[in-house]
């Protein structure tokens, strides 16, 4: 007998379709960049200088939490990259430092890694994120206050802040295509409604977000807005004034569908969209909070594992025995 | 290998390859000296033996391990046996291999045409089970099988591999023969044939009860057929052959069809070879023959770290060594560089749903893997639909996370099984 090569022994399937962790945390980085850029075109260097810090400090959380925790760095698989590049885009760009490196550590540490790591997070990290900060420091979330040194342009108000203040009257200021436009003062990664859409179309159609809660969340946002609208002109705005505004179009194209917090069966897909919409709307109308995306994310998450349990029955299991 | 493409929108539909129009002669591979044939049946050395180091076998003889051994290998030719071993599979299972080396005399065994006359099944469980496409016949055989159907199997059974189709283009003839002979010897008139749509021969097929499968991988599972085509809803939990079912290669009519004709059982199984290359090759070999013997032949070299299929890219399972012989069942042999190796990792199922998409079962696997992952086999039965899945090895393809989930899948399946026979040997001494 010859000497004999060692062969390659393992389980079926011998294929892999190439997917990987990596690749698709960075389509989800490279769908997001249009209102990345838009954002540090409209707000300056300083706007760059928080999603970059806000980045580079959620990987630098996760290593040292793995580090501690003992289990092997993955840092490499951008996960940490995009709950931080997410908590960033939420955050206006005057930001001060020490906002941004709590922000991401709430996040990535208290948001995801306790519960286990990628994965095992209950909640969309960047959200637990931002939650948090808001509620702690308010007024960096103030956009008119902490915007306040720029010179725009157009309308320096906040629209939702407006809102909560003037009542739907404050909607006529803004037009629908100058909000899509990102003519608003908003959060660095909120404000240019067209890149984000656009991104959320890439993410689609490359099949790495599920079309079916953004285009639901998208539903319930317009139906509940149009009944409001319609009971009490005056009080309310419209649909498409609270779809551009807002963290409204990051939560339906990045904040609602990550992966391990939303459902993925058809149906409960689709009440977790709605709710999302209807719950953002009721906040904002009716809560106390001028932009209530947050919390209605947060509460779309909770009941993420109840309504995923509705599914079609498996093949051979709706016959009684033969 | 198949890659994602980039839109991925819908779930991704993988195709079975087709045979080429006109598809060239296989390449007969000679008899080599030593075969290799491998039993079903561990070693036991607390059982009397009947075969031992230095017997003798001759061509069409039965060779049994033990005196109360159901399972045999017949000898594809006459020669001595000049090794014994053991051979380990999946999950621990053990076999034996037994080294037949040629005397190059060809000599037939007495009874061997003692099934020849009348096709019955007692007789052709007897003699005939080792031949080429592995006939079901100790099913069909057994007193209390229940099968009322049967499904010949003229579509591969995994993604690249064109032995059957190949079969079913060329040999038509021999097929009707093989029917006559299935319907006599089990009286099920109730035969189908699966032969793939757009096959160029259909029309040889006219009078038959036809199955028309589009090249669809998942299209192509015994179950799909059974729920699409036969109307028979699959039970979970359940096998086809336990709701009368069977499913057999049209390999295996074949070589019955030409056993019987030639008053003697056949040895030489078509192969179906894919090299590092893509390019399929087609070869006619000894049950018994070594692979490398093929592959030097087919001028094919292996370097370290390579992978062998054998069966297929999503069902198959991985030679370790070159020295696997051809087996009646196994149609393909693949050659996997070991650059094109695709690695898995132990990441946790990040919820992504591509598996959940794909799954031709609807079984929730995102939750189930978790299930298996912990080892909570009878939760995973119970609340996950195990037992539906239909082990097409799909959602381990598509996984993001690389998870090897197939092999979680059947390692769950098979250690509930084993807990099953448990608490039945318990009740049974209680």
């Amino acid at each position: 007998m010859h000497k004999q090569n060692k062969f390659t022994v393992s389980h079926a399937p011998f294929w892999h379709d190439g997917d990987s962790i990596g690749e698709t945390n960075l389509n989800i980085m490279v769908a997001a960049l249009p209102a990345i850029i838009f954002g540090v075109i409209q707000f300056g260097m300083i706007a760059l200088g928080v999603i970059c810090l806000a980045i580079s400090s959620a990987m630098a959380w996760e290593a040292l939490f793995q580090f501690i925790s003992k289990k092997s760095i993955n840092i490499g698989d951008y996960n940490a990259a995009v709950i931080g590049m997410l908590t960033g885009m939420m955050l206006p760009a005057t930001a001060p430092w020490w906002v941004v490196i709590i922000g991401t550590l709430v996040a990535v540490v208290l948001g995801q890694q306790v519960f286990g790591g990628i994965g095992a997070n209950p909640f969309n990290p960047a959200v637990i994120g931002i939650a948090v900060l808001s509620l702690s420091w308010k007024n960096y979330f103030d956009f008119d206050a902490a915007l306040l040194s720029y010179q725009f342009d157009f309308t320096a108000l906040a629209p939702l802040g407006a809102l909560d203040h003037q009542g739907a009257s404050a909607a006529t200021l803004f037009s629908n295509s100058s909000l899509l436009m990102g003519n608003q003062v908003g959060a660095i990664g909120s404000v240019f409604g067209l890149g984000l859409i656009l991104g959320g179309i890439y993410l689609i159609i490359r099949g790495y977000i599920r079309w079916e809660i953004c285009v639901s969340y998208i539903a319930g946002i317009v139906i509940t807005a149009l009944l409001f609208q319609m009971s009490n002109p005056e009080a309310y705005a419209g649909p498409m004034f609270h779809l551009f505004t807002g963290y409204t179009l990051l939560a339906v194209f990045f904040l609602a569908p990550e992966s391990s917090s939303s459902p993925v069966n058809f149906i409960p897909m689709i009440i977790y969209g709605i709710m999302g919409g209807v719950m953002t709307i009721l906040i904002r109308n009716i809560g106390a909070y001028a932009d209530g995306t947050i919390y209605a994310i947060l509460i779309i998450n909770l009941i993420n594992p109840v309504i995923d349990m509705i599914r079609p029955k498996a093949l051979g299991k709706g016959v009684n025995n033969a | 290998m198949i890659k994602r493409s980039f839109i991925g929108l819908t779930t991704p539909r993988l195709k079975c390859d087709l045979v080429e129009p006109g598809p060239r002669e296989p390449e007969m591979i000679p008899m080599p000296p030593r075969l290799i044939l491998l039993l079903d049946e561990a070693l036991d050395s607390t059982k009397e033996r009947c075969i031992r180091r230095g017997d003798t076998a001759k061509k069409g003889e039965r060779l049994f391990l033990y005196k109360e051994s159901t399972r045999y290998v017949t000898a594809p030719t006459s020669g001595t046996i000049t090794s014994i071993a053991s051979f380990t599979g999946d999950f621990g299972k053990n076999a034996t291999y037994l080294v037949l080396e040629k005397d190059g005399k060809d000599e037939p065994t007495e009874d061997i045409s003692a099934f020849a006359d009348v096709p019955d099944l007692a007789s052709a469980d007897g003699a005939l089970r080792s031949l080429p496409g592995a006939p079901p016949l100790e099913l069909l055989a057994s007193p209390d099988s229940t099968i009322k159907k049967i499904v010949i199997s003229g579509m591969d059974s995994d993604l690249m591999s064109t032995t059957r189709q190949y079969l079913a283009a060329k040999c038509m003839d021999d097929i009707r023969d093989g029917i006559e002979i299935l319907k006599n010897m089990t009286g099920i008139t109730d035969i189908h044939m699966a032969i793939p749509e757009n096959l160029a021969q259909l029309s040889a097929f006219q009078g038959m009860n036809t199955i028309k499968l589009s090249g669809e991988y998942i299209a192509t599972l015994p179950q799909m057929i059974m729920k699409k085509h036969l109307g028979i809803e699959p039970v979970a939990g359940s096998t086809c052959e336990a709701q009368g079912v069977c499913f057999m290669s049209i390999e295996a009519v074949l070589s019955m069809a030409r056993s019987y004709k030639d008053k003697t059982p056949v040895f030489d199984k078509i192969v179906s070879v894919i090299g590092k290359d893509g390019v399929t090759r087609r070869v006619k070999a000894f049950i018994g023959t070594p692979i490398h013997r093929i592959l030097s032949q087919l001028g094919l070299e292996t370097q370290e770290m390579d992978r062998i299929i054998i069966g297929g890219p999503l069902k198959g399972f991985s030679a370790y060594t070159l020295y696997h012989p051809v087996q009646p069942d196994m149609d393909t042999i693949i050659l996997q560089d070991r650059e094109e190796i695709p690695g898995v990792s132990d990441y946790p199922c990040i919820n992504c749903g591509k598996c959940v998409r794909i799954c031709p079962a609807g079984v929730p696997v995102n939750l189930l893997v978790r299930y298996l992952e912990a080892g909570l086999y009878q939760e995973a039965v119970d609340n996950f639909d195990l037992d539906a899945c239909i082990d097409c090895g799909l959602c381990s393809y598509v996984c993001t996370a690389k998870m090897p989930i197939f092999q979680y899948i059947r390692l769950g399946k098979h250690e509930q099984l084993m807990l099953e026979a448990e608490m039945e040997t318990e009740a049974e001494n209680a």
